[in-house]
């Protein structure tokens, strides 16, 4: 069953007529300036670079082709300087101070290790990035990935943030390997779909935390993090061009404010051997670094390369609204695809009985935060609850597992997500549930993790 | 750290660049590997070729601007950039200085650059047409106007004459004012605060003086553009106190160097020299502070300034600034310098470069044909009909450079040989020295071509043709721009793909490349408009166990071009006629997405299928609700046997899931 895709019409409708004569601007972009620009949800804007090299957080695009934008905060940067003409409504202004020469410097050191890893039959890089929140660590490493492939590297991309979601859905943990250009206008890109892809798909690897703060649950973060952590590491021994290229770790910016989120640096330091720490924007935040990293040394012995980046004046504080809006984006995307592509998911009715759903234990999180160190303690309470459907679950998501129902809790948690449903109808009278799949098979042999992110407030359907 | 060498490597080159006096073959081939392999030092050897053109005498500048032709089509980027930067003043104010004859061989060379480099595959002209497009125009229009202002101007080439001969005529400038004049005056401020900004070790002040001191005397109010007027007026009054007019011109070509032909005095644009010189002075005092920083690299104030010099410099290069800015970025600099020369400093190269800047600047092109200046290049072009031959003997010049023995080392010779070749056909070049401008060289041998610059190698050198990287993870080095590097991102990468910007070299390999990706591009448009109909939906993530496995293929770097590419049942059904692609779409149902083949009971390998735009079990077939390997089934059906009874699905199922879960579990234990 075909539901009409939603998001896609909406911004067709309103921009096909009015603005043909209406808004095209020509920019000229002297070389190493940026053209930043903003384009609010249900607008778009179209951009085509005339003449010069173009690039959009490392990625160049391409002469003469229109590129469309929609609901985001990004920026055009020039080396060589360029003429650009933008057709459509959004915030704009050019920029000259850009930290672009130290970011591309970074990329041409990391170069250097990732040569020197392939001559040695070494590990690439492990490069964490870390900084407050909106301090543009995402685009870094966007910009950093891109580079990297740019020149012929596969680096292994790692997302830990659960607010905000790498080619998925938000509350997961993703590894990606990148070989293939970046989609610049879709964020990152596409996971596989059944069909053609004008840009090439990425295949991630994903985990569900389900909750926006790692901090919300350690006991379940960190966890899954090692298993994260583990399976990239698998992945890099046995693929030769991604271990030479190495990984590059995109950070939530909650962990790098504050104590109890240092300890999780600590963690993901160890857990992925990370040797190089790019700290972005905040002195106090490498300081402390320093002081936890200096003496230390990684399982091979390597020690930790760590340098400040200056955050890019380009950097905007991104509100609630927008960040429920990009989350809301990611979820449409997931299910009905983006404007270049419309993605049927299909529905169907799953009763109560068949359904194992495990519910992510909060209060749990909110004692475990109270009690430092008590690993132990916590553990007959468990980390799901076995709950059965109800109303409260409506229009929420539920992530399938790639597990049995008869899995133990420790295996569904480690276990990679199959996919996602979304809660369309509950009717607690008949016991079922109508259910939102991307495909149209039977998921209920799957055990189901609710979670409490990504929170949805409307309805998709 | 190369940086610190690029100043002894420019130094070099520089000085290897005033021996060349003639179209030596051998020798620009010989600049042209230094300049290949100290690509690192790009920037370095650039200035310094510019600053050659600019300083050296007009006979010596056709070969000068030989080897920067040759670096450019032998070597490429990043000198192509380096070079074209400012390449208009470069070559418009050489042109307004040689003669006719040489000229007619800027003009072939030009000519060259608009075009490709000859035999290259890459189809882009040599320079970029928005380089050569505005030297073109200057020259027509120059041309045009030469012929209108002959008549009038051919009253003062006495004078004209006269004045550029140091020679013969002792006193060629008067303080009388007269309009042949107008063209070729300095803008004496401007030049005054050059020279006390000017970093002293590379230029003695007394020289300078000295050379100098005439100018102000001829100051003239007109053919200079206003912006000449904004600089400050301080340098102008005490410098011409200091400065006795007139006399002391000739005793300093006679004692200091005489082998730089004195050149006719020439005409100023302000704003724009004074913009090359802010340009060069920027880059001397970073030069100052770079080796400051590498004697004291805990130094932060020494680095703060360098960072602000570098920022400076960038901006200078980068934009076109207002006057007033200039004129601050002006005093800002002299401060800084004065400051520098305050300091103590390490001693420098061990030999003084033999001082070319104690050459007036040469002209900017620019003054000449701006408002004001109408017509005084064509009086220069139709002055120049009798080329200038004045000159000094010049015997201690070339006497440091004996030429050691002729076979030296055996460097590399870049394939210069079909450029020369061209430039032979179109006499451009000629063989022997030019007879039309006389070679000064008569003390040196005659197998002169034979005569290996003194130019000492580095030893840091990296290997040809690799790009230098000395990046750090250190904030200091990662704040260094280093535009060279931008290019292993753009032009070293190959042409853009027109439809996604993604880059591919222009070798056998590159090509074969982009035509499967362009093959790709079109495949997909076609599937997208089919695959829109048909209705897609998003495939479920992988399963970690088969993600460890996979393997990212390059997206379009696939080998199959069969057209059954339709997934699904297309491809099931497409089996039989087209043997060679023998896939399975992996079954969206994960019972039988879990199953294993029947008859070996292993699992089916699992693929990413461009072609199929979805993961595909290759070599499996479906018979009868099972998967089968077609390898398999083909053996058994061969032996005779007719489908074995299949075990049942659910037992075999559970086997699998329970082989996963040991495998888990087994990762699991090692993680711990």
């Amino acid at each position: 069953m075909n539901i009409p895709g939603l998001g896609q019409a909406a911004p067709a409708a309103t921009f096909s007529a009015p603005t043909i004569q209406a808004a095209i601007a020509v920019h000229d972009l002297q070389a190493n300036s940026e053209w930043r620009f903003e384009v609010a949800y249900g607008q778009s804007i179209e951009v085509k670079i005339l003449s010069g090299t173009a690039e959009i957080f490392g990625t160049e695009l391409a002469v003469n082709h229109t590129y469309t934008f929609r609901g985001t905060k990004s920026s055009i940067f020039t080396w060589h300087g360029c003429r650009i003409e933008v057709n459509g409504p959004c915030e704009e202004y050019m920029a000259e101070e850009t930290p672009m020469v130290t970011y591309v410097n970074t990329h041409f050191a990391l170069e250097k290790l990732r040569d020197d890893a392939i001559q040695n039959g070494g590990e690439g890089p492990r490069v964490l990035v870390v900084g407050p929140n909106n301090a543009g660590k995402t685009s870094l490493v966007k910009l950093l990935t891109a580079y990297a492939t740019r020149m012929g590297r596969q680096p292994m991309v790692i997302n830990t943030d659960s607010r905000e979601a790498l080619l998925s859905i938000p509350g997961t943990l993703t590894a990606t390997p990148f070989a293939s250009v970046i989609d610049v206008e879709q964020g990152w890109g596409s996971s596989p779909t059944s069909g053609p892809s004008p840009v090439p798909v990425k295949l991630p690897l994903c985990y569900y935390y389900g909750l926006a703060s790692p901090e919300d649950n350690t006991k379940l973060y960190k966890p899954i993090l090692t298993r994260l952590a583990l399976a990239a590491a698998s992945r890099l021994a046995d693929d030769p061009v991604i271990k030479g290229t190495g990984m590059i770790i995109d950070t939530p910016g909650v962990i790098s404010q504050g104590k109890g989120g240092y300890d999780l640096i600590s963690h993901i330091v160890s857990e992925f051997a990370v040797n190089t720490i790019l700290v972005l924007g905040s002195e106090r935040l490498h300081s402390e670094m320093q002081r936890r990293f200096s003496a230390y040394k990684t399982r091979s012995g390597e020690t930790i390369t760590l340098v400040k980046l200056d955050k890019s004046g380009g950097c905007v504080d991104r509100d609630d609204t927008f960040m429920q809006q990009m989350q809301e984006a990611a979820i449409r995307e997931y299910f009905f695809g983006d404007p270049k592509r419309t993605l049927s998911p299909h529905t169907q009715q799953v009763n109560f009985d068949d359904a194992t759903i495990y519910k992510i234990h909060e209060a749990n999180a909110m004692l475990s935060s109270f009690l430092p160190g008590g690993e132990e303690d916590n553990q007959q309470i468990g980390l799901y609850e076995n709950v059965e459907p109800s109303s409260m679950m409506l229009h929420c998501l539920l992530a399938v597992m790639y597990a049995s129902t008869r899995d133990s809790q420790e295996t569904v948690r480690d276990a990679s997500v199959m996919g996602f449903v979304y809660v369309a109808e509950v009717d607690e009278k008949k016991r079922r549930l109508k259910i939102l799949a991307p495909l149209n098979t039977r998921i209920t042999d799957r055990p189901m993790i609710w979670g409490s992110w990504p929170e949805t407030t409307v309805s998709l359907i | 750290m190369t940086t610190e060498f690029s100043d002894d490597v420019a130094e070099d080159y520089k000085r290897a660049l005033e021996d060349l006096t003639m179209n030596s073959r051998y020798e620009i081939s010989n600049l042209t590997v230094i300049a290949r392999e100290n690509t690192e030092h790009a920037l370095a050897i650039s200035e310094a070729l510019k600053s050659h053109i600019k300083q050296t005498s007009p006979q010596k500048k056709l070969p000068a601007f030989y080897v920067l032709d040759s670096v450019i089509k032998n070597v490429g980027t990043p000198y192509t950039i380096f070079l074209s930067r400012g390449l208009y003043s470069t070559f418009m104010e050489a042109y307004a200085l040689v003669d006719n004859s040489v000229r007619r061989k800027m003009d072939e060379m030009l000519k060259t650059w608009k075009e490709p480099v000859p035999g290259a595959l890459d189809t882009r002209p040599v320079f970029p047409r928005d380089v050569t497009g505005p030297i073109e125009n200057a020259l027509i229009k120059a041309r045009t106007s030469a012929i209108q202002a002959q008549q009038e101007h051919t009253r003062s080439q006495q004078q004209i004459l006269g004045r550029g001969r140091p020679g013969p005529a002792p006193a060629p400038y008067r303080e009388t004012p007269t309009p042949p004049n107008a063209y070729r005056q300095p803008p004496p401020p401007v030049q005054q605060g050059y020279n006390s900004n000017y970093p002293q070790q590379q230029y003695p002040p007394a020289i300078n003086g000295q050379q100098y001191g005439q100018q102000p005397h001829i100051q003239q109010p007109y053919g200079l553009p206003p912006v000449s007027r904004s600089f400050p007026c301080k340098f102008d009054y005490t410098n011409q106190e200091q400065r006795p007019p007139t006399q002391n011109y000739i005793p300093h070509n006679a004692s200091a160097g005489s082998w730089q032909q004195a050149p006719p005095q020439q005409g100023y644009s302000a704003h724009d020299n004074s913009i090359d010189e802010l340009n060069s002075d920027i880059a001397n005092l970073i030069t100052v502070f770079k080796t400051d920083f590498a004697l004291n690299p805990l130094d932060g104030n020494i680095q703060k300034r360098l960072k602000a010099l570098l920022d400076l410099q960038s901006i200078m290069q980068s934009q076109r600034l207002p006057p007033q800015q200039i004129a601050e970025i002006k005093t800002q600099v002299a401060k800084l310098s004065e400051a520098s020369k305050a300091t103590p400093k390490a001693p420098k190269s061990p030999t003084p470069i033999p001082v070319p800047a104690q050459l007036p600047q040469p002209n900017s092109l620019s003054s000449l044909l701006g408002p004001g200046g109408q017509g005084t290049l064509a009086a220069l072009l139709a002055k120049q009909t009798p080329p200038i031959q004045t000159r000094s003997p010049q015997p201690a010049h070339n006497q440091p450079f004996n030429p050691p023995p002729v076979s030296m080392v055996p460097t590399p010779v870049p394939d210069t040989g079909s450029l020369f070749q061209k430039l032979l056909a179109a006499g451009i070049l000629s063989a022997a020295p030019a007879t039309s401008t006389p070679t000064p060289n008569t003390l040196l041998p005659a197998n002169i071509s034979g005569y290996r610059p003194p130019f000492t190698p580095i030893p840091s050198r990296t290997p040809l043709g690799e790009i230098p990287n000395d990046v750090v993870l250190k904030t200091s080095s990662l704040k260094i721009p280093r535009p060279h590097l931008i290019s292993s991102l753009y032009e070293k990468l190959g042409a853009p793909c027109t439809q996604c910007g993604r880059r591919f070299q222009s070798n056998e390999e590159g090509k074969k490349k982009k035509t499967a990706h362009m093959d790709w591009h079109f495949k997909v448009h076609q599937r997208m408009t089919e695959a829109e109909k048909r209705g897609q939906h998003r495939s479920w993530y992988v399963d970690e166990l088969d993600w460890i496995k996979s393997r990212e293929v390059e997206g379009d770097q696939n080998t199959n071009n069969g057209d059954n590419t339709n997934g699904s049942g297309v491809a099931s059904s497409s089996i039989a006629s087209k043997p060679k692609l023998q896939y399975l779409p992996v079954p969206d149902d994960p019972a039988l997405a879990s199953s294993t083949c029947p008859i070996c009971t292993e699992k089916f390998e699992m693929k990413w299928l461009d072609e199929a735009q979805e993961f595909v079990w290759m070599d499996a077939k479906k018979i009868d609700q099972r998967i089968y390997h077609i390898s398999c089934y083909d053996d058994v059906n061969k032996a005779g046997i007719k489908r074995g009874t299949p075990e049942p699905v659910l037992g075999k199922r559970k086997h699998e899931v329970d082989d996963n879960i040991a495998v888990r579990s087994k990762i699991k234990t090692e993680s711990y």
